[in-house]
């Protein structure tokens, strides 16, 4: 059976399947995760230069050095592109639903990824606020919700 | 390609091959390279045992082994592979040439076969989606995966909403795309879409998969392979259908790539420009020519916006102006770039870009459905993200 049609199958059964948690245990990205544990947004950074390292990893490559860790950067990001899912791929993922890019406002080289549900309006630019979003296993998401209007981001969720 | 050995048209296609292509060929991965590879032997004239090398494809569940046994190779003296997945057809042809210019072989087949609409479809969400707990061991899925993030065509869709953000670019302009190539597999009988015309219409009414991107903006998962035939142009001269010349080929990265398959090339400066940009660089460099030189192209496009975002990379357009290009009727058969004459992967069939190389041939040979007159200079792509590849192909006159 093909994981396509396995997906298929599991979308017939009656429960909400479980959303997919991320590896929080990789040496090079796990700091993030324990980051958001604590309510932190945090950046991989080089001590000896200062350069982001995003996505992160051990070594960096501006200086050399490998005296890299992570440290909190402020909780606010902009919109830089967004797409509205409205064919479902994944029991666990119910369309509509948004997955947004966004640009963080502390270090704007730096993206990362948010769902968002529903079909929320958003514009280029648009103000967000980091959430953290304790799922089933304890695994903590950071997530971004429009800054001046949270609320509004479930308006259209289902 | 400074190196020793090289210079353009050294070495050259001599042989072409597919299957049908369908939603479910009834046949496996390996049935299918091996009649899509006997196909490109039989066009060159070539006899299996005479193939010493095979290129392919990371993601092929075929091996070189597999095909060597199944074609009865009596002695394999190189083989390689090159992705991920759409980026390898034009790297497999530039192995190719590696391979016979340094002597480790002399008659190369690169092909490529999948099931890619009853077996592994590549527009589902990765396999790795199965389980409970994804990412980590450097494939970054960890932070794309749980917020939903899942399809190469989300991804592609962030991408044409930031070029529509970044440039007002619309989606008549993609839509104008998804019908040029609808319009050559018209005339293409082996084309999925062939007797299906598209209107403008049809396109902005079809449902919407992920916004900007409608049904239309996707290619067709395909069952069915595709294969050609490199060797040196004096060996290819004496082959049935004559040479078609490999001008150059080049393979590229951007700096700051960003690691993994995927979903990492979000994190770039841009994502409106792709890896594509540096590739057409180094091929233009190394052909002696420039987008003024070529008079067809077949460019990789999983996506409209992927073929739209080419346009500009390789220098047809300006840079935001991809989709003007293709709505004025840049990418017809009339127009100053033909693109895509078979119907592309959006309606002939997507066989991972190895089918785009067969129909490159096919127009410097002028043997296709949709030939552009007195095509000499052809160009191919690869797939864009993370890196991608592309090859010239010339008339041997």
């Amino acid at each position: 059976m093909t994981t396509a049609q396995s997906v298929h199958a599991q979308a017939a059964e009656p429960a909400q399947p479980t959303r997919l948690a991320p590896a929080v245990s990789d040496p090079d990205t796990g700091g993030f995760f324990a980051a958001a544990a604590r309510g932190e947004v945090a950046l991989r950074y080089c001590a000896g230069c200062g350069a982001v390292l995003h996505l992160p990893r051990a070594y960096c490559w501006h200086c050399g050095g490998w005296d890299t860790g992570y440290r909190a950067v402020p909780p606010r990001a902009r919109v830089y592109s967004w797409t509205v899912v409205e064919h479902q791929v994944h029991p666990a993922y119910p369309v509509p639903y948004t997955v947004a890019l966004v640009e963080l406002a502390g270090e704007p080289a730096a993206r990362l990824v948010t769902h968002l549900p529903g079909r929320p309006a958003l514009h280029p630019g648009q103000e967000l606020r980091a959430c953290f979003e304790r799922l089933e296993n304890g695994t903590v998401l950071v997530q971004w919700r429009p800054a001046d209007a949270e609320e509004e981001a479930n308006d259209d969720a289902t | 390609m400074s190196g020793t050995g090289w210079r353009p048209g050294a070495c050259a296609i001599a042989g072409i091959g597919m299957t049908d292509f369908s939603r479910d060929s009834g046949r496996s991965d390996l049935t299918l390279a091996t009649q899509a590879v006997l196909a490109a032997l039989d066009d060159a004239g070539l006899a299996a045992s005479e193939v010493d090398g095979i290129v392919r494809c990371d993601m092929d569940l075929v091996r070189h082994n597999d095909l060597a046994e199944a074609l009865g190779i009596r002695q394999l003296s190189y083989w390689g592979e090159c992705g991920p997945g759409g980026v390898a057809p034009c790297a497999l042809v530039g192995q190719a040439v590696g391979a016979i210019l340094s002597g480790q072989a002399d008659t190369v087949v690169a092909f490529r076969s999948l099931n890619g609409r009853s077996g592994r479809r590549y527009g589902a969400a990765p396999a790795s989606a199965a389980q409970q707990v994804v990412g980590g061991g450097a494939t970054y899925d960890e932070f794309f995966l749980p917020h939903g993030l899942l399809t190469a065509g989300q991804m592609f869709a962030l991408m044409a909403q930031r070029h529509m953000i970044e440039y007002g670019s619309t989606p008549e302009q993609l839509g104008s795309i998804a019908i040029a190539c609808r319009d050559r597999a018209l005339a293409n009988p082996a084309a999925q879409m062939h007797g299906r015309p598209l209107t403008m219409d049809d396109y902005l009414s079809a449902r919407m998969i992920s916004s900007p991107l409608r049904l239309y903006d996707y290619c067709l998962e395909t069952d069915g392979a595709a294969a050609v035939v490199v060797t040196s142009t004096a060996r290819a001269r004496d082959c049935r259908n004559g040479a078609a010349l490999i001008q150059a080929v080049a393979q590229a990265s951007l700096p700051g790539t960003q690691p993994g398959t995927m979903f990492p090339v979000l994190m770039r400066d841009s994502i409106t420009s792709l890896s594509s940009r540096a590739v057409a660089e180094l091929l233009w460099a190394r052909s002696g020519l420039g987008p003024a030189d070529v008079d067809v192209a077949q460019l990789y496009d999983c996506f409209t916006i992927t073929l739209l975002l080419q346009l500009e990379d390789y220098g047809f357009a300006k840079r935001g102006e991809g989709g003007a290009f293709a709505a004025d009727g840049g990418i017809g058969l009339d127009g100053p770039l033909p693109c895509n004459t078979s119907g592309g992967h959006l309606s002939e069939g997507y066989i991972h870009g190895m089918n785009h190389i067969v129909e490159a041939v096919r127009q410097i040979r002028g043997t296709s459905s949709a030939q552009v007159p007195g095509a000499e200079v052809s160009l191919v792509t690869s797939a864009p993200p993370p890196a991608s590849s592309a090859l010239i192909l010339t008339a041997d006159r």
